[in-house]
């Protein structure tokens, strides 16, 4: 027989040969089978090592043993490769096809825009608070300085429910002012979202029923200029940090001095105005002090309040207050 | 609140652009609403004095006429017959057109020949100037004319003039006056403010003789006084008259009337002129005003020709027998001013504001007096204004002024006097500024410091700021004044604030946002509906006292009736996969009042997924237990534990075809369900309807906050399936329930995956596919270790729930 020796290396070449060519990874097995397998070339030629002289086998099998390494490195690379080429796509995909969509719920645009102004006032020390929607005249009215035959109440025309007490539907967020401060001492640092309700017949402008918020915030030694300074850094988170703001002296009947808050910015300017009316603030009224029973020689504070959908409208460039209550997909997916 | 610029400018000097006249008022509290230009025009066309003329020698209709005007002669060919010669008409000059009316192109007046005459120029009749209606003929004007002076100049609006609006607020009744607004004008500008003179000769004989007054309640009438001209001619008002009231949309109706509007205006005092003839009297007595309440059920007429029915709050000026005015509101049609009118009797009162408000909103009429005086008039100025009046009527409509006036003054008191503290202020507004210089903004409008110190000073208030009434008005006076921009801003600072509700606002928070996240959209409905959609959920309700519509008469006492309406919305604009939620308050009526709790809703129909474009799960609809799922995905994200859905029956008229409620221990927490077919057909909806809502303020209170960490499994676990035949009626929870009654100690999860009816499965059971893992903590379970717990579950569920193995 001729010597192993001079067999390895044709067969190395010849295995090689056929790991390299395969063309498939059945075809990359067979190979491996043939040459590197339980019952394969190379396993046959080791057990011919027998038949060497002693002096021999130690070189035959360093030599075969090099010959497998250097194989079953081969095969490894080629299988990689042939994997790889099996998990390529078999046609190109289109990446401007769509994808499958999957359904996101949204917020409401009320909700998001009261979030936000919540969480303004909440980097400030705010904190949240409610009350009652269904209210009755006192806090709704007297306690915050409005009597009965007052003519604030003029353009708060009231919803009353049909009980024998008799209350009615809030026409503004400032009740839970005197709710609070009823129950709570000073100091009082709050926030209040809400709904509200006014008998206006809706139209673009309008819904009987629309959400406010409202701050209110009573310490001892509470300046003007303090309430100008929450205003002003709530105003810039909310609408940019680029709006200017003006106070002008206004009257409501809760609050004095009373001013109203004019903002200007790109957004008005593209409305064609440079003053837009946004919100309502001031010192709290002593009378309102003294009806909660709080001195009002020792305490003094400041509350400003806004209507949500105003914000929400500038905000998103809405002009009919109506789309916020039909619901429609078309409008909720927007924002 | 509407004033011209010169019309202020008659009270006060001021030489600030109308730009800069707008900001300063807006920034002392007097917003400025809209700016618009009036009057000017007219160019071209001024008064020319008809010299002589003679008829066209070539046509019957024309005559020619020689003028004067500015330039001095010129001739003018004319188609009019109504003038002769010394008439004073308005002329247009060649090279002028015509006032443009809105959508008429302009007609510019050239020299030319009329059937061969020369005309140069054209005489205008008042409708083609644009100044009255009357196109018959030329427009003859007064005497007072001046030949060659612009007709703009004659008419009373020589300048171009801008008219502001401005919004008064209800506390600054001052502010309804011409007066009031140059006022504040004088005290920013130091300039003074003027006062028109009012000097009258009485020369119609002693008011006592033909008048008295009497108060028979003074609280609601702190002061009448009453005036008689006697001879007054009624005739239109002059030009100049007509056009301050029509500049301010004020409608002109006679010298008189125009008068008594003007100084309302002027000064803000309402006042009312009476035919004195008519004012009836008792016998041989003088004919007496009695200022008195009306008697119930009283019925009067007002000069809109409008009947009323009066009740004993409404006070009523009177003769000896009969109403002649609504106090504070309107004059009545028996006393009328009219063309026979000879003398007037003025009056210029003050009377209650709260009064006037009450009988104004319950008659519902709304008038510039009333409005004046429900927001509080300035009782001191009756005098003045009536002063005012007397001599203007005298000089529009001739007549001479009755000696005296009848002033029954019995609300006549001491002004009142507050005192401010320097110190206050400062400490209100976070700036210091001297005392001195609080001192003097006060005192530019007319609070005159009767007393100073250093650290304070006390001042009298004038009768016309009826809004101040303590320390406080004041130190917001002072902050107006001073200017609020001044005041500069300072960061927020302070104490942190506490509140129970902070918490519950994040739990809502933590709500939408689950939802959200399992894809539904938020909502938000009218919490005002119709009763006829609270009815269908709820039987008890709240109604509205006065609502405004029937579709929204009830508070809503529930959230269902307004998802429907979403729902019906969406379909109705072809949005067809409907998912959506919404958490409010809902209201029903209370033992004692009504009692209010936030609920959480769901509506869903339409597909299951959204379309793509590869087809695969082709547009399955939406079931209930993909609500189901939802649901408890919602729940057990929310951390409500050990919750169940208990089966419920529905009757025929239900809302729901199908519903279960959701139980927690023994408390009710919501429903869910079905909605019945034909509601759904009602609301246009072709698709089944999934809906649900959940009682939101008990599960945020059953709320599981607390997560422990149970350590992930370190041993491999062991699934067996089995299929078995149980009864139609046997629930799955009854299966869950036997599963655990097996106490099988290495069952770690059972599931079911499959509830089949049909084919090999007898009538009245179904085949239901379990499979049960089992697992241990601490090693890897053999097969024969599964095996044995597996077959003492099975032979659990057997007996127990008489189960036949597949």
């Amino acid at each position: 027989m001729s010597g192993i020796l001079e067999q390895i290396e044709p067969l190395t070449q010849e295995a090689l040969q056929a790991l390299e060519s395969a063309g498939s990874l059945t075809d990359l097995d067979k190979a491996r089978v043939k040459y590197l397998g339980v019952n394969g070339q190379f396993t046959a030629l080791l057990k011919q090592m027998g038949s060497l002289p002693k002096e021999q086998r130690p070189a035959a099998g360093k030599q075969i043993n090099l010959s497998k390494k250097k194989l079953e490195g081969v095969l490894i690379s080629r299988k990689e490769d042939l994997e790889l080429e099996a998990c390529l796509p078999s046609e190109p995909t289109d990446f401007s096809l769509p994808g499958r969509e999957q359904r996101l719920g949204k917020l409401h645009p009320l909700t998001q825009v009261t979030e936000d102004i919540i969480r303004s006032f909440r980097k400030i020390g705010f904190v949240v608070a409610d009350g009652p929607e269904v209210e009755d005249e006192y806090h709704c009215f007297d306690a915050l300085n409005t009597p009965a035959d007052h003519p604030a109440r003029d353009s708060q025309d009231t919803f009353y429910v049909k009980t024998p007490d008799r209350p009615l539907l809030r026409t503004h967020t400032s009740s839970v002012q005197i709710r609070v401060m009823e129950t709570q001492a000073p100091p009082i640092r709050i926030i209040v979202p809400g709904r509200v309700y006014r008998r206006d017949t809706a139209d673009a402008t309008h819904n009987p029923t629309f959400h406010q918020i409202e701050g209110l915030y009573v310490d001892k030694n509470v300046t003007l200029g303090d309430m100008k300074g929450t205003v002003e850094f709530v105003f810039r988170e909310l609408l940019g940090k680029d709006v200017k703001l003006r106070f002008r002296p206004h009257y409501f009947s809760y609050t004095e001095p009373s001013l109203e808050i004019d903002f200007s910015s790109a957004l008005t300017r593209k409305m064609g105005k440079e003053w837009l009316e946004i919100a309502g603030c001031g010192m709290v009224h002593p009378k309102v002090f003294g009806n909660v029973g709080y001195d009002p020689e020792v305490w003094s504070g400041w509350a400003f309040g806004f209507g949500i959908e105003r914000i929400a409208m500038i905000r998103y460039g809405i002009s009919d207050i109506r789309l916020f209550y039909e619901n429609d997909l078309r409008f909720l997916n927007q924002f | 609140m509407k004033v011209t610029v010169n019309a202020l400018k008659q009270y006060v000097d001021f030489d600030w652009s109308v730009e800069e006249l707008t900001e300063r008022l807006t920034m002392l509290g007097l917003e400025v609403e809209s700016v618009e230009q009036v009057g000017g025009g007219y160019e071209g066309i001024e008064v020319a004095e008809i010299l002589e003329f003679v008829p066209h020698p070539d046509a019957d209709k024309l005559s020619v006429c020689q003028v004067a005007d500015s330039t001095g002669h010129r001739q003018i060919v004319c188609g009019a017959k109504n003038f002769k010669v010394g008439d004073k008409v308005p002329l247009i000059l060649p090279g002028h057109s015509l006032p443009i009316k809105e959508g008429e192109k302009p007609f510019t007046i050239k020299v030319g020949k009329l059937r061969g005459v020369e005309s140069c120029g054209m005489m205008c009749s008042g409708a083609e100037i644009g100044i009255t209606q009357d196109s018959a003929g030329l427009m003859i004007l007064g005497a007072d004319a001046k030949v060659g002076q612009p007709i703009a100049e004659y008419l009373g609006c020589a300048e171009k003039d801008v008219l502001l609006d401005m919004e008064v607020t209800p506390n600054r009744p001052d502010y309804n006056s011409v007066i009031g607004i140059a006022r504040e004008i004088a005290a920013l500008t130091g300039n003074p403010l003027r006062w028109p003179e009012v000097t009258s000769e009485e020369t119609g004989g002693p008011l006592s003789k033909v008048l008295d007054v009497r108060i028979e309640d003074p609280e609601r009438c702190p002061r009448y006084q009453a005036r008689v001209i006697k001879g007054v001619k009624i005739g239109p008002s002059p030009t100049w008259l007509q056009q301050s009231l029509e500049k301010v949309g004020v409608r002109s109706i006679n010298n008189v009337v125009d008068v008594t509007n003007f100084v309302m205006l002027e000064v803000g005092q309402p006042l009312h002129a009476f035919d004195l003839k008519l004012v009836k009297r008792k016998g041989d007595h003088l004919p007496t005003v009695v200022v008195r309440t009306a008697q119930d059920k009283e019925p009067f007429v007002t000069l809109d020709d409008q009947s009323h029915e009066l009740d004993p709050k409404m006070l009523l000026i009177a003769d000896e027998t009969q109403g002649i005015a609504l106090a504070g509101v309107m004059g009545g049609l028996n006393t009328e001013i009219n063309d026979q009118t000879v003398d007037v009797l003025l009056e210029s009162a003050c009377f209650h504001p709260g009064n006037i408000r009450r009988t104004s909103k319950l008659l519902d009429l709304r008038t510039d007096a009333s409005y004046r005086f429900e927001r509080g008039a300035d009782v001191s100025i009756c005098d003045w204004a009536s002063r005012r009046a007397a001599q203007l009527i005298m000089e529009t409509a001739g007549g001479q002024l009755c000696q005296g006036s009848i002033d029954a003054y019995p609300g006549l008191k001491d002004p009142l006097t507050i005192t401010l503290s320097y110190e206050k202020t400062n400490r209100l507004l976070g700036i210091e500024i001297p005392g001195d210089d609080q001192k003097k903004l006060l005192e530019s409008i007319e609070l005159n410091c009767i007393e100073s110190n250093v650290g304070s000073c006390c001042v009298q208030i004038p009768a016309f700021r009826v809004d101040l009434k303590g320390e406080i008005d004041l130190i917001e006076e002072v902050t107006r004044l001073y200017g609020v921009d001044r005041i500069p801003s300072t960061p927020p600072r302070g104490a942190h604030g506490a509140n129970e509700f902070d918490t519950l606002h994040d739990q809502l928070m933590d709500a939408r946002l689950l939802l959200t996240s399992l894809g539904l959209s938020e909502t938000q409905g009218q919490t005002l509906i119709a009763d006829s959609a609270a009815r269908r959920v709820h039987p008890g309700f709240v109604a509205l006292e006065y609502p405004l519509s029937s579709d929204m008469n009830v508070l809503r006492p529930s959230l269902l009736p307004g998802l429907l309406d979403v729902l019906q919305h969406n379909v109705s604009h072809r949005n067809t996969d409907v998912a959506v939620f919404e958490i409010g308050r809902v209201f029903l009526p209370g033992e004692s009042t009504v009692t209010e709790s936030r609920k959480l809703a769901i509506a869903w129909i339409g597909n299951r997924q959204l379309g793509f474009w590869k087809g695969g799960a082709k547009a399955e609809k939406v079931d209930i237990f993909d609500l189901k799922g939802l649901l408890d995905g919602f729940l057990d994200g929310f951390g409500i534990r050990g919750f169940s859905w208990r089966t419920e029956s529905c009757e025929q008229g239900e809302f729901f075809i199908e519903k279960a409620s959701l139980c927690l221990g023994r408390n009710t927490l919501g429903e869910m369900g079905q909605l019945m077919p034909l509601v759904a057909r009602e609301f246009d909806i072709k698709d089944s309807v999934f809906m649900a809502e959940l009682d939101l303020d008990r599960l945020v209170a059953m709320r599981v906050h607390s997560r422990s960490f149970k350590p992930i499994p370190a041993y491999p676990s062991v699934r067996r399936d089995i299929a078995m035949l149980v009864a139609e009626s046997t629930t799955h929870m009854e299966v869950q329930r036997a599963v655990k009654k097996a106490k099988v100690q290495q069952l770690d999860s059972v599931e079911v995956f499959d509830v089949f009816r049909g084919k090999h499965v007898p009538e009245g059971k179904k085949s239901v596919a379990y499979s049960f893992v089992y697992r241990d903590a601490s090693k890897t379970l053999t097969d024969s270790e599964v095996n044995k717990a597996h077959d003492k579950l099975i032979a659990h569920l057997q007996t127990s729930l008489s189960a036949e193995i597949r």
